[in-house]
């Protein structure tokens, strides 16, 4: 017997919710704290924190943060 | 992604209104321009900041800059001064330049940077906001703000 429409429709809707959340779950995990420039001419650079520049930038980006708590 | 309940939109929205109630005579009055030679005054400024703020939960706080210094913020004013020059001094350092935006990612939250139009502005957003809407919002306020007088007047007429 075939299963009934709205099945399928709730088994596709709760499949791509649990991939979705995997995905944030997976986002979370890996992600780490980054700094991105971009130039006014429209090149953009990763900036690391070992790098003097990337140092700088999440030694402002922490200060800031701490401002708006 | 959990969703905001209503309570909250509504909490968020009643906020917004007091503050939009609160600036309506500048926004209104005919003879005050929106912009001048100098930008955008303090109090269309602080406007601006309050409903970029009151635009999601996960926003902690900005600042709108303007070429003397800070217009306004959702703190102190005197706070973010220091703090949201330094961001900008960091931001053009690494790019070398004038940066146009910039995204730091920490452990305790996200910065970002934008410049648009002889303004800039400093945003903190919790973590994992999605930057691509951060940075649209943030251009869009300062679009807004640096738009002159007369064209906000034929937009609203």
């Amino acid at each position: 017997m075939p299963p009934k429409p709205h099945r399928l429709v709730m088994d596709r809707v709760s499949g791509y919710a649990d991939e979705a959340a995997a995905y944030l779950r997976r986002r979370r995990l890996t992600r780490k704290p980054f700094a991105r420039v971009y130039a006014e001419g429209g090149g953009g650079a990763m900036h690391p924190p070992e790098s003097e520049s990337g140092r700088a930038l999440f030694l402002a980006a922490a200060r800031l943060i701490d401002t708006a708590r | 992604m959990e969703q905001m309940t209503t309570v909250v939109v509504q909490e968020t929205l009643a906020a917004f209104t007091v503050y939009m109630f609160q600036h309506m005579a500048d926004q209104t009055g005919g003879e005050t321009p929106k912009s001048g030679p100098a930008g955008p005054m303090a109090s269309e400024a602080e406007f601006a900041a309050a409903r970029f703020r009151s635009l999601s939960d996960e926003i902690r706080g900005c600042a709108i800059l303007g070429p003397r210094g800070v217009l306004a913020a959702t703190g102190e004013l005197e706070a973010w001064a220091e703090p949201a020059a330094e961001m900008l001094a960091a931001a053009d350092a690494a790019a070398g330049g004038n940066s146009s935006h910039a995204h730091v990612a920490t452990e305790e939250g996200e910065a970002y940077v934008v410049r648009l139009a002889g303004l800039a502005m400093v945003a903190v957003t919790d973590r994992f906001t999605l930057a691509s809407l951060v940075l649209a919002d943030m251009r869009a306020t300062l679009r807004e703000l640096a738009r002159p007088a007369d064209e906000s007047i034929a937009e609203a007429a």
